[in-house]
């Protein structure tokens, strides 16, 4: 990072005050909105990335990030183990959004494959360009999330998208690890059934 | 026991949940099993897949504005004024896209030099793919004219994401080589030919991005903190111009604008996973 990446912010503070995430949690915790604004910065990417991957919908995803958020300045004294801000932000994200799951109606969310175009891709037509092939594995990917029920679904973005282990996985959703593990394993083989046929092609390409 | 059986526990060999005695079991059993070892292969490749998935979401500066709204509803946590959050929003607002002015500049060039290109390209015939966005505002000021291409536009060879993409991926780009012939030969309109410069930098993107991703964990959480929101400026451009192109798909400016600012993108995110 560039002198100009890191510097233009305008607090005086130096990165000696606030140079870790236990002190950012301090000053947060006593009403410093710019500590909170970096835990904002820090986390929200990975938290809407998994909103997203939850609920499938952009618009719905930024209100749940949004709310996720302000749960956590509200309830941030109530955080124990500081070293765990990320794991006990992903655990609001994921209440967060299985009350929104919760109150819609759940055949909104399931898109189908389109059949079409995976019947395509295995019946050994011209070769797809790589590129349009990427734009529509990710279009695959997103329904086939959508059409995991939401124990998996979350277990498997935790885990594959989100890099958590096990034991965070567990603190996350409040799933024991033998049934995270089971979970994961279905959830699993059910992603790989969408994907395969793209898999295949992506090799060949 | 069954392959069906080694199944979840090579999976969490690859996840690395095993302890140390159920991995030396499972490697013992994937060196003599055709059939697992296939299944791992498979696994990995699935785990590339993923990794490249890119979402249609992005953090906006305005949902932090509305996440800042509803907390100042709320009961004060500290004895922060009104006045001196003010201050801090302001600032921080200011502040941050120290990025922005040299951004704007280096899309107004870009912007321009590859139009210009295209605008050429549709005089002279011969189609030159217009890779060659330029990655960083040093390049695209070059004045020198490449004898063999229109101002702004390299070569594609020269394209920065080619070496990223290889770096990367290793063998992954014997694939769009191999089909360079057939391109030329479909003979591809510019707007396609700066969508397929796109689907590049997306893909750059989805792969510095799991680099910095790796790193983030040993960085500095005020750099860290500060490259996040540059990376949200960033990203912000991006869903603005994408806006435009969605609401203009020919307009080759908007299109353009939308690869100077995955340009950015690029650099900034290059930056981090190797500095």
């Amino acid at each position: 990072m560039t002198a100009t990446g890191v510097a233009g912010r305008p607090s005086g503070r130096a990165g000696a005050v606030m140079n870790t995430s236990q002190e950012v949690i301090r000053r947060a915790r006593s009403g410093d909105e710019e500590a909170f604004r970096l835990i904002f910065e820090r986390y929200s990417r990975p938290i809407i990335s998994f909103i997203y991957d939850m609920v499938g919908r952009r618009e719905l995803a930024e209100d749940l990030t949004q709310e996720t958020f302000v749960r956590a300045h509200r309830n941030l004294g109530g955080l124990r183990d500081e070293t765990k801000l990320s794991t006990w932000l992903f655990g609001i994200a994921k209440n967060v959004t299985r009350e929104s799951l919760r109150s819609r109606v759940r055949e909104d969310l399931k898109v189908a494959i389109d059949d079409d175009r995976v019947r395509g891709l295995s019946d050994g037509g011209l070769p797809p360009d790589r590129e349009l092939l990427n734009r529509e594995l990710n279009g695959v990917i997103r329904d086939a999330l959508q059409n995991l029920d939401d124990d998996k679904r979350a277990v498997f973005t935790l885990k594959i998208f989100q890099q958590r282990s096990y034991e965070e996985i567990a603190e996350i959703t409040g799933s024991s690890i033998p049934k995270l593990k089971t979970d994961l394993h279905r959830a699993r083989a059910e992603m790989r059934r969408r994907i395969e046929p793209y898999l295949r092609v992506n090799h060949e390409v | 026991m069954k392959c069906e059986s080694w199944m979840p526990l090579i999976e969490q060999r690859a996840d690395g949940e095993l302890d140390e005695r159920a991995a030396w079991q499972v490697d013992q059993h994937l060196a003599a099993c055709r059939s697992c070892a296939a299944f791992l292969e498979r696994l990995r490749a699935e785990q590339a897949v993923y990794a490249r998935y890119e979402r249609d979401v992005e953090v906006t500066p305005a949902i932090w504005a509305a996440v800042e709204a509803k907390i100042r509803e709320e009961p004060a946590q500290g004895a922060v004024s009104a006045l001196a959050r003010l201050r801090q929003w302001l600032s921080a607002t200011v502040g941050a896209p120290r990025l922005s002015p040299a951004m704007a500049a280096v899309l107004v060039i870009i912007a321009v030099g590859v139009t210009l290109g295209v605008i050429s390209l549709k005089n002279s015939g011969p189609a030159v793919p217009p890779n060659g966005v330029a990655s960083n505002g040093s390049e695209s000021n070059t004045p020198a004219t490449p004898p063999s291409g229109p101002p702004g536009v390299k070569p594609p060879s020269s394209n920065p994401l080619d070496d990223v993409t290889a770096a990367s991926k290793g063998s992954g780009t014997a694939g769009p080589r191999g089909r360079a012939g057939s391109r030329a030969s479909r003979n591809p309109t510019p707007a396609q030919l700066v969508r397929e410069a796109e689907q590049k930098y997306l893909t750059a993107i989805a792969i510095l991005s799991r680099d910095v991703r790796h790193r983030r964990s040993n960085m500095d959480p005020i750099v860290l903190a500060r490259f996040d929101s540059a990376l949200g400026d960033i990203d912000r451009v991006i869903a603005e111009t994408r806006r435009a192109v969605r609401q203009n798909p020919g307009d080759p400016i908007a299109l353009h604008y939308l690869l100077a600012a995955y340009s950015k993108k690029v650099d900034a995110l290059r930056e981090m996973a190797t500095d």
